[in-house]
C-alpha cells in the first residue's frame, strides 16, 4: 500500500471512529476485544468516593497521537535541566512537548505526521536525533499520554494508532510501568495483581474503593475515556539580533534610525510568541571603547513596537556617546507571558488620552532615572517621620489596589501637615521671641507623641499647630527632655 | 440652498455659534468642574470650581499659604469620581508629600505620583507628558520661573489630556503674562491669607475673601 493510500485509508477510518466514539465506550464492555474491559460498568451513585462514569460523558475525546520518550539512563541529579534541553530537540517534531518527570517527554505527534510525510519518517527522525545525542530511549506511542507513556516505561516499542486497541495493548503491561506509589502497587500486588490486564478486569467502582480514585481516574485517561491536558514545555527564549554599520555612526539621531528595523523585529518576535518584555538592553560597540551598554525597563509586559520605541528613543536622546558607533545589538530581556488585559484594543480610547499610566510612568523613568518617580504610601507608627515611605514598585493596574495600608488612618481628628520637613528645623531665636509674644500664636495641641524608645531612635515630643501672623501654618513641636523648640511641617 | 427660518432660541441652541456672554456656562456640560469647597471662591469661578483641561496659575509669597488646601477637596472629587482618569502627579513639590496628612484628607495614595526631576526644563518636560496622557486627573507643578513659551505647551498639553494643571510659582512673576486661564495670587495679609484673583477667562478679577481654612 502507498503512503498516499494509506493516509487516506487512515482518514476515512478516523472520521467514522469521530462519530462511532461516544457510542463506542459502553458498548467494549460486551465486545470480544482481546481483553474483556468491565471497569466501565456504572458507578452506584451512593458509591463512597464516587468517580464519574465515562458514560455520563457524550463529548468525543480530541484525537491526539502521543509520542512518549523514556530515557532510562537519566540521573536523577539535574534531571529537570537536562529534560528541559531535550524538550529543545524534541521541539522540532511537534510544538507540544511535555515533561513528565523523573525521565521522560511526551511529544504530541498527530499535527506533524503530514509535515514530515508519514508516521514511519517522524518516528525515523526521531530515533535518529536521539542517537545523534547518544541517549539510550525508549519509545512508545499511542493515543494518550498515559498509554503510550506506560508503554514506553514497559519497553514495548509499539505503535498504537486506533483508541480501540488500547485495552488490549495495556492488558499484557506489569503494573510497575504505572509508576504509581510503592504502596498502592503492594496493596495490588497482595490482591495477585501484577498485569494491568488483571485490574482492568475488577470491578470499577471496586478499585475506586480499595486503591484510590485517581488509579481509576489513571486508567481512564490511559484508555481515552478521560482528557487529560498536558502543560506544554515552553523554551526559554531572549530576543538577540546584531546589526553591524557599513561607516560607523556619530550622531544619536542616526542611531535611533537605524534602531527602528531592531525594535520592528523584536516586537515581531514577541508577537510571534504571544509574549512580552519588561526590560531591553542596546549594547552599542565602538571600535576602541569597550561596549556601550543601554538598559531600560519598562513599567509592565509589554509588545509594543511604539512603546519600545518610545522608551528606547528616550534613553538614546539622553545619551552622550562616547565614540562613534560601529554595529549594535539589541536583546531582550526574559520573554513573559502577556496578560489579557495588556491586549486591549481600546485601551487608548479610554479617556481621550493616549497613554496607560504604565506607558506614562515608564517614559518617565526613562528619560528622568528609576528613581525619580514614585509613590507614598502610609505606615501604622506614631513617629510623625516614621510614617510614610517612598514607594518605588507601583502598582499601577486597577486591579491591584489593595487598601490594607491605606485605610489605616490617624484619628481624624489630629492635624497631620501637607508638607513635612526632611529634618525637624529648630527655631529660631526671633521665631522663639514671636511665640512668646503672641505672633506666633497656637492654635491646636499640645499632642503629645512618644514613641520608638525600643529601637534608639526615641521622641518624646509634644507637637502643636502654631499660625503666623501673617498667614501661614506650621507644625512645631517642643521637645520634652530638652525643652527646644523646632518645625516639623508646614500645613499648605 | 434655502433653509427654514430658525427662532433665535434654535440659533442660540446650535453649538456652532459662540456666545460671547456666559460662555464659561455653555461650557460647562463639556468640561466638567471640581468645587475648590470653598462657596465664596466658587462663586467667582466661571462654572463654580476648577476649570478641568486647562492650566491653573498659583503665584506664592511663600510656601505653606493653604495653596494645597485650595485643591485638595477638587482633588479628592476628582479620584473618587468613576470612570474618570484617577491619577495624581505632583512634579518638584518644594517638600516631602506627608503621605497621613493626605491619607487623612481622603487623597487615594495608591494613585499619586511623586516626580523629583533634575532640572526645570525636565520638570515642565514630565509636566507636559503627565497633562497630556489622559491617565491623570491633576498635575501639580512647583517652579522658580518659566518662559511663556513652555506654558503654553502646558496648557495645550492640559487641553489635550484633559487634566487640571497646577502651576506654582514666586510671586515675583505676576507682572508677567501667561496663557494660564485662571491666575490666583496669595499673598501673606496682616492677619490672614490674601487671595487675589489676577486673570480669570469669563469671571472677574479681584480679591478673594479667603477665610482660614
Amino acid at each position: 500500500m502507498s503512503a498516499q493510500k494509506r493516509r487516506m485509508g487512515g482518514v476515512a477510518a478516523r472520521s467514522v471512529t469521530a462519530d462511532l466514539f461516544a457510542e463506542m465506550l459502553p458498548a467494549m464492555a460486551s465486545q470480544p476485544v482481546p481483553v474483556p474491559v468491565p471497569v466501565s460498568a456504572p458507578v452506584p451513585a451512593a458509591a463512597p468516593h464516587a468517580v464519574p462514569s465515562p458514560r455520563e460523558r457524550t463529548r468525543p475525546l480530541p484525537k491526539q497521537l502521543w509520542c512518549a520518550v523514556v530515557f532510562p539512563d537519566l540521573g536523577d541529579s539535574e534531571a529537570a535541566v537536562t529534560l528541559q534541553r531535550l524538550s529543545l530537540h524534541a521541539l522540532q517534531f511537534t510544538s507540544l512537548v511535555s515533561i513528565e518527570m523523573p525521565n521522560s517527554l511526551l511529544l504530541e505527534i498527530k499535527g506533524s505526521v503530514k509535515l514530515f510525510g508519514s508516521l514511519e519518517l517522524l518516528h525515523a527522525g526521531l530515533a535518529a536525533v536521539w542517537e545523534r545525542l547518544a541517549w539510550r530511549v525508549q519509545r512508545a506511542t499511542a493515543p494518550t499520554t498515559l498509554a503510550a507513556l506506560w508503554l514506553a516505561r514497559a519497553g514495548i516499542p509499539s505503535c498504537i494508532e486506533d483508541p480501540r486497541s488500547l485495552a488490549g495493548a495495556l492488558a499484557e503491561l506489569p503494573i510497575a510501568c504505572t509508576a504509581w506509589e510503592p504502596e498502592r502497587l503492594q496493596t495490588l500486588r497482595s490482591m495477585g495483581i501484577t498485569r494491568l490486564g488483571e485490574l482492568l478486569r475488577l470491578p470499577r467502582a471496586g478499585v475506586a474503593r480499595r486503591l484510590s480514585p485517581a488509579a481509576v481516574l489513571d486508567l481512564d485517561i490511559a484508555l481515552a475515556r478521560q482528557t487529560a491536558p498536558r502543560r506544554a514545555f515552553v523554551p526559554r527564549e531572549r530576543f538577540r539580533r546584531r546589526c553591524d554599520f557599513e561607516t560607523e555612526i556619530e550622531t544619536v539621531a542616526y542611531l535611533q534610525k537605524a534602531l527602528e528595523p531592531l525594535i520592528e523585529h523584536c516586537a515581531q518576535f514577541l508577537r510571534e510568541r504571544q509574549a512580552g518584555v519588561q526590560a531591553l538592553e542596546l549594547k552599542l560597540r565602538h571600535r576602541v571603547l569597550s561596549v556601550t551598554r543601554v538598559r531600560v525597563g519598562l513599567a509592565s509586559i509589554t509588545s509594543d513596537r511604539r512603546r519600545l520605541a518610545d522608551v528606547l528613543d528616550e534613553k538614546l536622546g539622553r545619551l552622550e556617546l562616547p565614540a562613534p558607533v560601529r554595529g549594535m545589538e539589541l536583546l531582550s530581556g526574559s520573554l513573559q507571558p502577556l496578560s489579557g488585559s495588556s491586549l486591549d484594543a481600546f485601551a487608548g480610547l479610554r479617556g481621550g488620552g493616549r497613554d496607560t499610566a504604565p506607558e506614562l510612568v515608564e517614559r518617565l523613568r526613562a528619560r528622568l532615572g528609576e528613581s525619580a518617580v514614585y509613590g507614598i504610601e502610609c505606615i501604622p507608627e506614631h513617629r510623625p517621620e516614621a510614617a510614610w515611605q517612598r514607594v518605588h514598585e507601583l502598582q499601577l493596574t486597577p486591579a491591584a489596589r489593595t487598601g490594607s495600608v491605606r485605610d489605616w488612618r490617624l484619628q481624624d481628628d489630629m492635624p497631620r501637615p501637607v508638607w513635612l520637613l526632611a529634618e525637624p528645623l529648630l527655631l529660631s531665636a526671633a521665631q522663639l521671641g514671636q511665640l512668646a509674644q503672641g505672633a506666633l500664636a497656637l492654635e491646636g495641641g499640645p499632642e503629645r507623641i512618644e514613641s520608638g524608645w525600643w529601637d534608639g531612635k526615641g521622641v518624646a515630643r509634644d507637637y502643636y499647630v502654631a499660625r503666623q501672623m501673617h498667614g501661614a501654618r506650621w507644625w512645631i513641636f517642643q521637645e520634652r527632655q530638652t525643652k527646644r523648640w523646632y518645625l516639623h511641617g508646614v500645613f499648605a | 440652498m434655502p433653509r427654514e427660518t430658525s427662532s433665535l432660541a434654535d440659533i442660540l441652541a446650535d453649538e456652532r455659534v459662540w456666545k460671547l456672554k456666559d460662555a464659561s456656562a455653555s461650557l460647562g456640560p463639556s468640561r466638567p468642574v471640581w468645587s475648590t469647597g470653598r462657596s465664596a471662591l466658587d462663586a467667582r469661578l466661571p462654572g463654580g470650581g476648577w476649570p478641568t483641561a486647562s492650566l491653573v496659575e498659583v503665584l506664592l509669597e511663600t510656601h505653606g499659604l493653604g495653596e494645597i488646601q485650595l485643591f485638595l477637596p477638587a482633588l479628592v472629587e476628582s479620584q473618587n469620581r468613576a470612570g474618570e482618569a484617577p491619577w495624581l502627579v505632583w512634579i518638584s513639590p518644594p517638600h516631602e508629600p506627608y503621605a497621613p496628612a493626605l491619607a487623612q484628607q481622603g487623597i487615594e495614595l495608591g494613585r499619586l505620583l511623586v516626580v523629583r526631576p533634575a532640572s526645570a526644563t525636565e520638570a515642565l518636560w514630565a509636566a507636559e507628558q503627565a497633562l497630556s496622557s489622559g491617565v491623570c486627573a491633576a498635575v501639580l507643578l512647583w517652579l522658580q520661573g518659566t518662559d511663556d513659551r513652555w506654558l503654553r505647551r502646558l496648557k495645550l498639553a492640559a487641553e489635550a489630556g484633559g487634566a487640571l494643571g497646577v502651576l506654582f510659582r514666586p510671586d515675583r512673576h505676576r507682572f508677567e503674562s501667561s496663557p494660564a486661564s485662571l491666575r490666583l495670587l496669595l499673598t501673606q495679609g496682616e492677619r490672614e491669607t490674601h487671595l487675589d484673583i489676577i486673570k480669570v477667562q469669563g469671571g472677574r478679577p479681584g480679591p478673594v475673601e479667603f477665610p482660614a481654612s
